[in-house]
């Protein structure tokens, strides 16, 4: 039985940092998304390595890829999986990628329910798959339930209250012509989609922010070899962190660690194949290094004091500013100036530490917190963190809702714009719960006298 | 007495617009069967307003006609003004309407069941059902005289325990003149069919002689009426195979001589009037326990709930070709009689209007529908079937459209053969039927085209081929309709090939009509096609786009529609089922797990538990439609 007609995504392994992501396809579209994204279907359980490029062109990640043609694979299906490297946002990207190109987000033991309908267990395994069902449904109800108590259930009531108010004058119009209706205002309809619209984009907007929440705020450690970079990690860790020395040729050569700093949660990350001189980045190519780069919240330059101040990339200096940078002069234990401070970024604010000695690195601490405040909303109420399948439903609510735009605008026939409008609302409901029609109607009856 | 030894295949107590439905396509199926009806001279009357029709419900009706029932046809030869509405609103969402002259309208179809052949029409009130073993087989009379039946289609409308209210003045009886049934109701509850109380209303009717129609706006019916059966696929023996025998009927050709409707609105003293008289309101004094309809507010309602809105709109509709009666459409109340005539009175063009009948309410048991299966037969009660108002429905075209329903399916019990069970991505009566089985109502439910997810699918045009299949299994159509809309369908589809295929200068005659809109040169034998085989085509091809989205969807869905939850499965006993959902389950036995899908509180992870069980003791059916 197997009928499944669209394909799943998902992330298969456990959400967080480790050495490798893999994420899991399977349906009909495997085959089209592998040539899609790769150029190529390559034959069957062959793990290829490739360029991950999202449906802008934009490198995400080197990736190994592996094909498996249905039904010799975990569900029957055509699947695809890719690896990707452990960091959790190149995979929440990827996934993102996959959405924009037609998969949806599988539900909770959906993989393995596909596995069992399409006969690739015996009966006997029914009931241990109804239970991993029922477990990891549990678990995602009650997540999602948390996410929609708090700022994100109330910012989607608003969305979604706005949009079945549009609707409803819209249906209004079609399903009770004969009626004592006010004249039909066009301008006030678009005018309430435009707001909900607004809104569908702020709280896409949040989705980077959601990733800082829930992952830290990527903090990027540059500096030149010998300045000190990975004593000031291990500084700022508290401990000894087992240096993995670099593989050069690969992407893998920087190491993460999370730590917890007032409020905060930083992901520092030591560059250590990063050499910040002119021309560096770009050599490396726009692989990993320049991703950690556009993508980093926040730098710390560090320098060491006694040293001639380093020449900086125009790709690195591009990004820094006073909001996002600190200077972080070391190895004052040794007794050097740190002169040349001033002339390499006057805008920036230095803070002298002894990463050895540890000393200055409490100063350093607040220093970084200050900047982490500004960088971030307070974890107050109106802070929303949407993750990529929210982020995939909202994408498809606005473009509908730019759809309908498009239709008041051209005097396209009402029951286009309605259908349009009612794909926002069912992708909207994606996130908040089904919204049911009767929802429109207590709408539309609430606001129109309707009676012949 | 027992009338009769051989039990009838069907038995359909009630003549109004469900049950004529159910007793002609029950006997047309060939079932011997028996139509029971309190008075024999109220078949099919139209209790509230003389119109046919309107949003949805236009479209609901050609789906009647697609599948061999006679609303259709009776409101083309009876109807005295044709009008489509929403033509500016896009194809799917227009909808044919029609005034009817209430009088033919009920004699035509009296005469058309007196002369089906497998039907018996006879005229007693139904006191009680007879049940064996969990069963109906038949039913007790006023007149002492038992029926008996293999199966029973109950439509008893708003007669259940019918209770009118005019004011404070109480009457019983399901419509002004006529009787209420009582005992019926104990009959139900008896059995443990659950009964609730729903409320609706209906306005004065004026005489037209004493109404000044200069001071009112007038609506005419369109130049070009739009019909509700399909014409140009029936052979003429379908439409008027009555005439072919040498009888007479009534009803005149489709749409000639229009007669018009009237507008004219509330005014300052009309709101004065009601506000001052609130608390003489049955409604607002706490009268009435039943829930009337949000769609159709009683005139207490409108001014209550708008206060701000200084009028409102009322429509003066005909009645007929030989009567001088005019139904006031917009003026539902169950105010006192004297406040009504003043009320009347405070309207311009009815300053001097005298009353005929009184507006009233009327309050009447239902049985919630949730109580039944998509083939509306009841879970409780085998061979029992229910149809129309006592479903908590509202319109006549509702209830003619679940009357067919129920009559096929009867038929079908009693033969063992597959119920008529119509999807919701197939028509508005796939809707109906699955929201009110599936949802319940807690209004008296009203067909409106946005209840219908797949909408854009449901334009009146193409009813009889969405329905053809169901029509053609069923045996509802005769041998050369069904060739003839065969035939119809396989010109759409010669065409969609030329437009989608075929090139003029250079460009897709398709694309050509998606730019330019319906008006753009077309291939040249294009026009010699009937213009409702046109109308289809261009349909096709500018929602080429629409369709086939539309069309995506329901693949998605229609694989769980598929599965049939096995009759008699033990929810409780269902391991990784939340607990709450195997008590709804249980409570409410779905048919399907697409059923299942849409009941509140059921979630998708809950349909993946029962899917793997259902598959795994492979007790799951695929059915075939």
């Amino acid at each position: 039985m197997s009928s499944h007609v669209d394909t799943i995504a998902a992330l298969a392994t456990p959400v967080g940092t480790a050495a490798i992501a893999l994420v899991r396809v399977s349906g009909p579209d495997a085959v089209r998304l592998a040539t899609e994204i790769f150029g190529e279907t390559p034959p069957a359980r062959l793990a290829r390595h490739a360029d991950y490029r999202d449906k802008a062109g934009l490198l995400l990640d080197d990736v190994l890829f592996t094909f498996f043609a249905g039904p010799a694979s975990y569900t029957g299906e055509d699947s695809l999986e890719i690896s990707s490297h452990g960091n959790p946002y190149i995979a929440q990207r990827l996934l993102e990628d996959l959405f924009a190109r037609g998969c949806r987000p599988a539900q909770a033991g959906e993989f393995t329910q596909r596995a069992f309908l399409n006969g690739h267990m015996d009966l006997a395994q029914a009931e241990a798959v109804m239970d991993l069902i029922h477990a990891r449904s549990e678990r995602a109800l009650a997540s999602a339930n948390r996410q929609l108590r708090g700022a994100l259930g109330r910012q989607m009531g608003v969305l979604i209250d706005g949009l079945l108010l549009a609707l409803a004058r819209v249906e209004a119009y079609i399903d009770f012509p004969d009626e004592d209706l006010p004249p039909e205002d066009r301008a006030l309809v678009a005018e309430q989609i435009a707001d909900v619209l607004r809104g569908t984009e702020r709280l896409l907007a949040t989705s980077h922010y959601g990733e800082v929440l829930r992952q830290g705020i990527k903090t990027v450690i540059i500096g030149e070899p010998n300045a000190g970079k990975s004593s000031l990690l291990n500084g700022l860790v508290g401990r000894e962190r087992a240096i993995v020395s670099p593989e050069p040729g690969t992407t893998r050569d920087f190491i993460e660690e999370v730590v917890s700093m007032g409020p905060h949660s930083l992901r520092l990350i030591d560059t250590a194949g990063l050499n910040p001189s002119p021309g560096a980045i770009e050599k490396l190519g726009i692989g990993k290094t320049f991703e950690i780069v556009a993508e980093a919240d926040l730098f710390l330059i560090v320098v060491d004091v006694a040293s001639p101040a380093p020449l900086l990339d125009k790709i690195l200096l591009d990004r820094l500013k006073a909001g996002n940078a600190l200077v972080v002069c070391n190895k004052t234990d040794l007794g050097g100036a740190p002169a040349m401070k001033g002339e390499l970024l006057p805008e920036l604010k230095a803070v002298s530490v002894s990463a050895k000695s540890g000393a200055g690195l409490e100063s350093l601490r607040t220093a970084i917190i200050a900047l982490a405040d500004g960088l971030a909303p307070t974890t107050g109420e109106d802070v929303v963190a949407i993750n990529a399948r929210h982020a995939h439903a909202l994408n498809q609510a606005r473009a509908d809702l730019a759809a309908a735009l498009e239709k008041l605008a051209t005097g396209e026939a009402a029951e286009l714009l309605a259908s349009d409008l009612r794909g926002a609302v069912a992708a909207l409901g994606e996130i908040s719960g089904k919204v049911d029609n009767e929802r429109m109607l207590d709408a539309l009856f609430a606001n129109f006298c309707i009676g012949k | 007495m027992i009338y009769n030894k051989i039990p009838f295949d069907v038995i359909v107590c009630g003549a109004g617009h469900a049950g004529v439905e159910a007793a002609l396509a029950a006997s047309r199926m060939g079932a011997p069967t028996l139509l029971l009806t309190g008075n024999i001279d109220t078949i099919a009357q139209m209790s509230c307003n003389p119109a046919i029709g309107g949003q949805a419900k236009g479209q609901m009706v050609r789906e009647i006609d697609a599948l061999g029932g006679e609303m259709a046809i009776n409101t083309d030869v009876t109807g005295i003004q044709f009008r489509l509405l929403n033509e500016s609103k896009g194809a799917a969402v227009q909808s044919p309407r029609a005034q009817c002259d209430k009088k033919a309208y009920q004699f035509r179809l009296k005469h058309t069941l007196e002369l089906q052949s497998n039907l018996q029409v006879f005229q007693a009130t139904v006191t009680g059902l007879i049940f064996e073993q969990g069963k109906v087989v038949g039913c007790r009379t006023n007149l002492d005289i038992e029926f008996h039946g293999r199966t029973v289609v109950v439509t008893t409308g708003t007669f259940l325990r019918g209770l009118m209210h005019i004011g404070q003045n109480k009457n019983e009886g399901g419509r002004l003149g006529d009787f209420s049934a009582k005992t019926l109701s104990t009959s139900f509850l008896e059995a443990g069919i659950e009964l609730q109380r729903l409320k609706t209303g209906t306005p004065p009717r004026l005489l037209g002689r004493s109404l000044d129609f200069t001071k009112m706006q007038e609506q005419k019916g369109d130049a070009h009426p739009t019909l509700f059966a399909f014409h140009d696929t029936r052979d003429p023996q379908d439409l008027f195979h009555v005439e072919q025998t040498g009888e007479r009927r009534l009803g005149w050709a489709p749409g000639c001589e229009q007669v018009s409707c009237w507008m004219t609105h509330t005014t300052a003293e009309t709101a004065d009037i009601v506000r001052r008289n609130l608390s003489k309101s049955a409604m607002y004094s706490g009268e009435i326990e039943g829930v009337g309809p949000r769609y159709c507010p009683s005139i207490e309602d409108k001014f209550v709930r708008f206060a701000d809105k200084p009028r409102h709109l009322l429509f003066l509709e005909p009645e007929g070709r030989t009567t001088n009666e005019y139904y006031v459409n917009g003026l539902s109340t169950s105010l006192p009689f004297d406040v009504q005539i003043d009320m009347v009175r405070s309207i311009p063009g009815l300053e001097k209007a005298e009353l005929l009948r009184p507006a009233y309410a009327v309050e009447y048991d239902f049985a919630p529908p949730t109580q039944l299966y998509p083939s509306l037969e009841s879970k409780r009660v085998e061979n029992l079937f229910f149809a129309g108002q006592i479903n908590g429905t509202s319109g006549y075209e509702e209830a003619a459209a679940q009357g067919l329903v129920a009559g096929v399916n009867a038929v079908q019990k009693a033969r063992g053969g597959q119920p008529l069970v119509m999807q919701r991505h197939e028509s508005y009566i796939g809707v109906l039927i699955d929201d009110l089985v599936t949802k319940g109502t807690n209004e008296p439910y009203r067909m409106f085209t946005s209840r219908a997810e797949h909408r854009l699918l449901f334009n009146h045009g193409s009813a009889e081929l969405r329905l053809l299949h169901h029509a053609t299994e069923r045996g509802l159509l005769s041998r050369s309709r069904i060739d003839r809309i065969k035939f119809k369908r396989d010109r759409i589809q010669y065409w969609l090939g030329i437009f989608e295929n075929k090139r003029s200068g250079g460009v897709f005659w398709g694309d050509l009509m998606r730019s330019g809109g319906a008006n753009v040169q077309t291939p040249d034998s294009f026009s010699d096609e009937t213009p409702e085989i046109r109308a289809e085509v261009i349909y096709n091809v500018i929602y080429q786009g629409y369709i086939e989205r539309e069309n995506r969807h329901v693949r998605k869905l229609s694989h769980i529609e598929k599965i049939r939850i096995p009759a008699g499965l033990d929810f409780l006993a269902i391991r990784g089922l939340r607990r709450e959902c195997a008590q709804k389950l249980a409570a409410f036995k779905p048919f399907t797990l697409g059923q299942a899908s849409r009941i509140s509180g059921i979630n998708p992870a809950d349909i993946s538990v029962l899917m793997v069980l259902i598959e795994s003791s492979g007790a799951g059916e695929s059915d075939q439609n």
